[in-house]
């Protein structure tokens, strides 16, 4: 699940950590009641320093997709289908800024990007 | 917040060609600190004089709290090292190896020893001596962990090992880290390393610590700007400009530090525009920084 972390990248691990379990539950991969893996096992897995898993779960639970239980570990929460399915639009976003900002530097125009799109779903979608 | 290592103006100096004046570092309590800089450039020395095995001729040092060298003994009891070159005796097996070392430590955690000689999957009956570097480097790793030390000093652990041994060696430090809050003061030149596992970040050249940042700040505020029609005297810039670099035509490569997203304002005021922001990863940062900071002012 967490194969996309990248510490190259500008942005912050724990968002990174954070982001990618916020999707998970948002497209029920985790489902309410599932643990997390522990900080520890976490940390020693994508080898980062401890308190950045930290931060990444403590955002979460913020947020209210997971419940720290002391001594018991970080469960999913019961989330709503309407926060699961804005969490999704709020994602959605993101990557279309991405996309954007790739092709402005890569001197892609907007038609450009509109034609390349709309082919690419006719050739996945049968 | 305290710190588990404080130099306070430094004064060193080894012969004629190598010295530092005025060093300044502070490693704070329960931080992974990565300790970068070109080698040279007196990453071994720093560590040495932390560590008490080379003297200042001025200033102070202080780590965990106690005075180095008169505390010493007390502070090393506390404090797992892992050098660049093992010194350890090439005729001992690990086995006896590890015995020699338990003796010095009234903290040696017996049954984590085992634990980490079977993941390590070392043969406890070879001489120190036969190991490969890869087994040596993790035997240095064992023993400096399995005295759970409040403070590890690691000198380039993994200089020279393969990737295998690297992750072996950094997921055990950094499982140790969530076991009991250490502290980590590392110094590596494998930049991506460090990237993954640090908070903060001290960067040496030429015996001058030229930067000492969390690790956030310090990948968040360097960037590479194009800009294009840019005057050629500049005055007030909001960010701190280290390097601008023509690309040939009116376009400028500049290095900033201290980039926020609002002064995108700045160049309608001289009059330029900026073509795009480019963020850099840990290693082009540090790049940037040696070579600006050794270009000549002007």
């Amino acid at each position: 699940m967490f194969d996309q972390i990248d510490p190259r990248s500008p942005t912050p691990l724990y968002a990174q950590i954070a982001t990618r379990l916020r999707l998970a539950v948002a497209a029920a991969e985790l489902r309410p009641g599932d643990a997390l893996p522990s900080v520890r096992q976490l940390a020693a897995r994508l080898r980062v320093n401890p308190a950045t898993v930290v931060q990444a779960y403590r955002d979460l639970e913020t947020e209210g997709f997971v419940e720290m239980r002391q001594g018991a570990g970080t469960f999913v929460r019961d989330v709503q289908p309407d926060k699961r399915a804005s969490e999704r639009a709020r994602q959605a976003v993101a990557l279309v800024r991405r996309m954007l900002a790739d092709a402005g530097r890569l001197g892609v125009s907007v038609e450009e990007l509109h034609a390349a799109i709309t082919e690419e779903i006719e050739v996945r979608t049968p | 917040m305290s710190n588990a290592i404080e130099l306070q103006d430094l004064h060193y100096r080894a012969g004629k060609s190598f010295a530092f004046t005025n060093l300044n570092l502070h490693v704070p309590t329960g931080s992974i600190y990565g300790f970068l800089g070109p080698n040279g450039s007196g990453k071994t020395t720093t560590i040495r004089v932390v560590l008490g095995l080379l003297r200042p001729r001025a200033g102070r040092v202080t780590v965990l709290g106690r005075d180095m060298p008169a505390d010493a003994p007390s502070i090393l009891a506390r404090t797992g090292f892992v050098p660049e070159q093992p010194h350890l005796d090439p005729t001992l097996t690990v086995r006896e190896t590890l015995r020699f070392q338990a003796a010095f430590y009234p903290s040696w955690d017996r049954t984590w020893a085992e634990q980490l000689l079977r993941s390590f999957d070392l043969d406890e009956r070879l001489p120190f001596g036969r190991l490969s570097k890869g087994q040596k480097g993790k035997v240095m790793m064992l023993l400096a962990l399995a005295q759970r030390p409040e403070l590890l000093v690691l000198d380039e652990p993994t200089d020279g090992l393969d990737p295998v041994v690297r992750r072996d060696m950094l997921t055990a430090l950094v499982d140790y880290v969530s076991q009991r809050e250490a502290t980590v003061f590392i110094s590596s030149h494998l930049v991506h390393e460090l990237e993954r596992i640090c908070d903060w970040v001290g960067v040496m050249d030429n015996g001058q610590l030229i930067t000492e940042l969390p690790m956030d700040r310090f990948k968040s505020g360097i960037k590479r700007l194009q800009v294009v029609q840019a005057p050629p005297d500049l005055a007030g810039t909001p960010f701190t400009l280290l390097a601008r670099e023509s690309n040939g035509g009116a376009c400028e490569s500049w290095i900033v530090r201290g980039w926020e997203p609002e002064m995108t304002m700045y160049f309608d005021g001289i009059g330029a525009s900026l073509q795009t922001v480019i963020d850099l990863d840990l290693e082009e940062g540090f790049v940037e920084l040696l070579r600006t900071f050794r270009a000549p002012r002007g």
